[in-house]
């Protein structure tokens, strides 16, 4: 558990790399052979698609394996003009921050209460991971019947809870979707956010609490100035880990959904895959792909900086 | 941490909020047991008249869930097996070797560990099917281990690093090649690590959707999560076998998880601060 104090993103380690290079042929040539298998299949699935990807934006690509020309900007200009990428984008920060609050925030606030157990720790703790263990499909799928208008837990229950004019169309609503099918996926998401607060609570520093007692702090004081403060590293941590999960977000949409209604719950990743796999234009596909890879690359960086600067 | 006299209170507290959070589950594996008709009485809690176990029988059969589950185990297989082939060693490498060109692997490694799948798929499908690896458990295999070997060459390098380097000398002393080294001395060791590299890319298999939904076309090949979707798709309005079809999909893995839970939980915890 000491790395977490420390810078531990990739990204902070890598600028420690740059000591001492070089070394004998020999070494070199076993670094070489223990590296190929990874290296190999990571160059033909990933780098070089990544390259691929980076020249097909340029390209007016309309279909798997097809010849395709340079265009220059003309695909990013189509994307600047195209009203479905700018509501997939407002979509996309959107869930972000649902994701953030709703799966965040449980994480949190059941880390805090399950810290202070004792015996019923592992219970609890055990029982709020549940969710995690499910397919992102899956979730989708259980929660596309948790809001059937008709059949579903959450219509049927409040109907039987005598609040029958609260039902909802929650995925047919278009102003309700995007929300609805946030809070499957963040069901599905807090129990690992729960696991990291837990980690980093059992990180603090106890004779703090003890100090803290004797100058006759409340509880409410103790989690203002012992426990948050001494979550802060975690807390990045888990926001930045969390905002590149809303960012991969796919499957529940995908499967409650489809994008729907109207486009009102399409993200970035479900357009990508309608305009890949459906209409096959590819060269719009591609820029949609760049951003969203610079949205990840940028919450990285910004997130592997604030942690560096703190762990100062 | 704090007095233990508040774990009464706390624990009350906490489980109505359990409820709430596991009633899906609860609903599901109720209404699996209930007939239509009863399905149709839209009373979530009310008890089922007779145990429809018939309902799981119906729902396997006509699902095809034995070749779904059976497909995801060698999913699975296949892709911890060549993570720990390909991580490993390249772990050790990056750690304990120096050679010219590590700085720039690493960043290449970075740049995978960073970059969402869906933003590669195109070209990734285009490669795939090159190959003729589109439909192909080999296919989804390397898609897959391809996507977390940033992640399990990272994980295995912070273990490694934290090894101390007069191992490895006083093995090169002993005339030991690095490959002796990473499987005689390090790997004796590692078993932490592994087992978290374990944990993380056998339940982020089972669990995966979007790349089997790119690769795995026909029904025959598909895995457990895919063929859930397609199946509750084409039985939609049958919902005592969607109930029960999800309910098989979800089940296995929650039960393994209650049974080792101990290791689960900081093989994850562990993997996901580390890597």
């Amino acid at each position: 558990m000491q790395t977490i104090a420390g810078p531990t993103g990739p990204l902070a380690r890598a600028a420690k790399v740059k000591t001492r290079m070089g070394g004998s042929t020999g070494e070199t040539g076993s670094a070489l052979w223990l590296m190929v298998p990874a290296l190999a299949i990571y160059a033909v699935f990933t780098l070089f698609p990544v390259a691929v990807t980076f020249w097909l934006s340029f390209t007016n690509s309309a279909g798997f394996n097809t010849p395709a020309e340079f265009t220059g900007l003309d695909n990013y200009a189509r994307a600047v003009h195209d009203p479905i990428v700018w509501q997939a984008l407002g979509h996309t920060f959107l869930w972000l921050l649902y994701h953030l609050v709703l799966a965040g925030g449980l994480g949190l606030a059941l880390a805090l209460a399950i810290g202070s157990l004792g015996k019923t720790r592992t219970f609890f703790r055990t029982a709020f991971f549940l969710p995690h263990l499910v397919s992102l499909a899956v979730v989708g799928v259980i929660w596309a019947n948790i809001y059937d208008p008709f059949f579903g837990l959450i219509n049927t229950g409040l109907i039987g809870l005598g609040l029958g004019n609260w039902t909802q169309g929650w995925l047919s609503d278009p102003s309700l979707v995007l929300f609805s099918v946030n809070v499957a996926s963040s069901w599905q998401g807090f129990g690992i956010y729960m696991l990291l607060f837990i980690a980093g609570l059992q990180n603090i520093d106890s004779s703090l609490y003890d100090a803290a007692s004797v100058d006759g702090a409340t509880p409410f004081q103790k989690l203002v100035h012992v426990t948050l403060p001494g979550l802060r590293e975690v807390m990045t941590f888990v926001v930045s880990l969390a905002l590149i999960n809303g960012l991969k977000g796919f499957a529940t949409v995908f499967v409650m959904t489809n994008g729907g209604p109207f486009y009102r719950s399409e993200l970035i990743t479900t357009y990508i895959y309608r305009l890949a796999f459906q209409s096959q234009d590819h060269g719009l596909a591609a820029v949609l792909c760049i951003v969203l890879s610079l949205l990840a690359i940028t919450i990285t960086v910004v997130f592997t900086r604030w942690r560096a600067r703190l762990a100062q | 941490m704090t007095a233990r006299n508040r774990e009464w209170p706390v624990a009350l507290a906490l489980a109505p909020v359990m409820l709430v959070l596991l009633a899906p589950f609860a609903w599901l594996i109720m209404s699996s047991l209930k007939t239509e008709a009863e399905i149709a009485q839209a009373a979530p809690f009310s008890w089922p008249a007779n145990l429809m176990w018939r309902n799981y029988a119906d729902a396997w059969q006509i699902g095809g869930f034995g070749d779904l589950v059976g497909n995801s185990l060698l999913n699975l297989a296949g892709v911890v097996a060549l993570t720990l082939i390909t991580c490993v060693p390249a772990g050790y490498a990056l750690a304990k070797i120096r050679f010219p060109g590590r700085e720039w692997l690493f960043y290449a490694f970075i740049l995978g560990l960073t970059i969402p799948i869906q933003a590669i798929v195109i070209p990734l499908y285009e490669v795939l099917s090159g190959l003729r690896l589109v439909n192909t458990l080999t296919g989804i295999v390397l898609a897959q281990v391809s996507n977390g070997i940033p992640f399990g060459i990272f994980l295995m390098r912070s273990f490694f690093i934290s090894v101390p380097d007069e191992l490895v000398e006083a093995a090169k002393i002993d005339g030991a090649t690095h490959f002796q080294i990473l499987t005689k001395v390090f790997l004796p060791i590692s078993s932490p690590a592994i087992q978290a590299l374990v944990i993380i890319s056998a339940l982020s298999t089972w669990n995966d959707f979007f790349l089997p939904l790119i690769v795995l076309i026909s029904p025959d090949v598909q895995t457990l999560p895919l063929g859930l979707v397609r199946f509750a798709g084409t039985y939609s309005s049958e919902y005592r076998l969607v109930f029960s079809g999800t309910v098989i999909s979800f089940l296995p893995i929650i039960l393994l998880y209650i049974l080792t839970q101990r290791r689960f939980t900081e093989g994850l915890t562990q993997g996901a601060i580390k890597g």
